[in-house]
């Protein structure tokens, strides 16, 4: 059986937001909520890295664990899902999880009133019938009952976000890390960022020679 | 299969958890202004930081350790998203605060409020009730007027309530659904969760005029010194002497009622109030005080809950009709009894002490 899993690729994440645009449209999520976001460190400095990130469908999911009535299940594919009508919106699987991916339609509002928890499905819907009208209002599309995978990955545009069996998904990621080398050899860097290898090696010489010019002033 | 592996392992570790918790709590609860700085000092550190990656990718392209440093570091950083805490990509503390709640504070709460209640039957059963040594004579003295009776059971039954709920959310898992199953205990719980959520405060409210209302009736009186030597008799049936209140209703009111119950109303505001930016670590930290506050709590409710009703005849009558028989005022709080007869004032906020004849 399949085991699904979310991979993001950190080289190729260009921060669009394409995935998170592409799971609100899917899902008609309602305002405030996010079921995916794309955070980006070193924002604007060489060297900055995005990451997009959702719930991350864990083997041992902390939400399941400490939800008070126990309204979480596991498909056989290894994604978490939660039936909504069980949800008390106690708001403990936001403080358990570590990345952040169960949201609340009222937001953390007075009395706890959070509303009905939301979080990503790797697009597998719920405990409703497979692509219910019902299933669609609570929880957004089934796109795996149809063959499909998750439309945020569907969507990215540079392949950064990889879904689906992880074997597949480790196979992919594996083979780009060996094709693509390292650094200014990697795949489109040079569309991307101009000269790449060239101008680097031109960066180090002159670093190189200023050193020296430096050394020998000394 | 989750819990019974934090059981199993809660099993080889065992009080020292328990001990620990406490302590931390109670530094987290002190120590968050500073902690909250401390992890902004670590990002800005050699180890992680724009700088260090911007080095990185010069001398190993494609090394992104500082980034998964930051990742791991649980700092904000940049997203378009808005909500809470949307720029941090890994919390860690979630998975301390599952294994302590899911793990000793379950297991270990559970048991010992099951043992509190088997070791207050046992005496019970043993010792039987607290009763007077001589006959009733008939005529009754108030001993709580109108107010302190509403606002005794004001704080009774919201406490009641609270309870009930409480347990419901911490151990209905365990207990509930494999009886009743998930749906009905769900929507049992979406009622519970909002009775809980909206009880909640109206417990403080009648708490805070609690503790104004007897706060001078439970200071310590010398007499205290000897209920404590002799246990109050209640293990030897010998008669000691107190005022309005014996030392182990004062310990009651400001163990139980004054401090544990303000903690727990005060870190249940805390959750019950999320709108105002608390970060999910202050959310764990309150909600580890407020289920091990409410647990001792709880516990030492049972043992004034038993002294209340079957542990001492007459005590509930007391809180019921606001009248004692002097027998019994005489029995068991004998100073206060004197201090009635001898009309002193002030014994009964806002009420001189009545003698009433009961109806034959």
């Amino acid at each position: 059986m399949a085991r699904m899993k979310f991979l993001c690729d950190a080289e190729r994440c260009i921060e669009c937001n394409g995935c998170v645009t592409a799971c609100k449209n899917e899902h008609e999520v309602p305002w405030g909520v996010n079921r995916r976001r794309v955070v980006t460190m070193n924002d604007g400095v060489p060297g900055e890295r995005s990451i997009s990130v959702s719930c991350m469908h864990c083997a041992d999911a902390p939400c399941m664990a400490v939800c008070p009535t126990d309204c979480f299940y596991k498909t056989e594919e290894g994604v978490v899902l939660h039936d909504k009508d069980l949800c008390i919106g106690c708001g403990y699987c936001f403080f358990a999880c570590p990345f952040g991916a169960p949201q609340f339609p009222n937001g953390p509002a007075a009395f706890g009133a959070r509303g009905k928890m939301d979080k990503c499905t790797f697009c597998a819907g719920g405990p409703e019938a497979d692509g219910s009208e019902e299933e669609f209002k609570k929880y957004g599309r089934n796109r795996l009952s149809e063959g499909k995978l998750p439309a945020c990955a569907e969507m990215c545009s540079t392949k950064a976000l990889l879904a689906g069996d992880s074997s597949v998904v480790s196979d992919i990621f594996r083979d780009r890390v060996l094709r693509r080398g390292k650094g200014a050899e990697a795949w489109g860097w040079s569309t991307a960022y101009g000269g790449g290898k060239q101008e680097q090696t031109r960066e180090r010489k002159q670093e190189r020679t200023q050193e020296q010019a430096q050394e020998g002033k000394q | 299969m989750t819990t019974s592996l934090f059981k199993a392992r809660a099993g080889s570790d065992t009080w020292p958890w328990l001990f620990c918790l406490l302590a931390v709590c109670c530094a987290l609860a002190v120590a968050r202004p500073a902690l909250a700085e401390e992890p902004a000092a670590v990002a800005r550190s050699a180890e992680t930081g724009a700088a260090a990656q911007q080095k990185r990718q010069q001398e190993q392209p494609l090394n992104n350790a500082p980034v998964w440093r930051e990742v791991r570091s649980g700092d904000a950083h940049f997203t378009t998203v808005r909500g809470p805490e949307t720029g941090v990509l890994i919390q860690s503390e979630g998975q301390t605060w599952r294994a302590l709640r899911n793990g000793p504070v379950t297991l270990y709460g559970g048991v010992l409020l099951l043992a509190v209640i088997a070791a207050i039957l046992a005496f019970y059963k043993i010792k039987g009730p607290l009763t007077l040594h001589d006959a009733p004579s008939g005529r009754m003295i108030e001993r709580f007027n109108r107010f302190e009776r509403i606002v005794h059971w004001g704080t009774a039954g919201t406490f009641l309530i609270l309870a009930i709920t409480g347990l419901a959310i911490l151990f209905g898992k365990h207990v509930i659904v494999p009886i009743f199953g998930h749906t009905l205990f769900g929507y049992l719980l979406i009622v519970g969760k909002n009775v809980h959520n909206y009880v909640g405060p109206v417990f403080l409210g009648f708490t805070l005029v609690m503790i104004v209302m007897w706060a001078r009736d439970n200071l310590w009186h010398n007499c205290d010194a000897e209920w404590i030597r002799k246990g109050g008799g209640l293990a030897t049936g010998e008669h000691v002497p107190s005022g309005r209140f014996n030392f182990g209703e004062k310990t009651w009111f400001w163990i139980g009622v004054t401090v544990l119950g303000l903690t727990v109303a005060g870190s249940g505001l805390v959750l019950d109030f999320p709108n105002f930016g608390q970060v999910r670590q202050t959310m764990q930290t309150f909600n580890l005080i407020h289920v091990i506050g409410a647990l001792v709590l709880l516990m030492l409710s049972l043992g004034h809950i038993y002294m209340g009703t079957i542990g001492a005849h007459g005590a509930y009558d007391s809180m019921k009709t606001g009248y004692v028989d002097e027998t019994w005022a005489r029995t068991h709080h004998e100073l206060w009894y004197k201090e009635v007869k001898a009309g002193k004032p002030g014994q009964s906020p806002g009420h001189a002490p009545a003698a009433r004849e009961v109806a034959p």
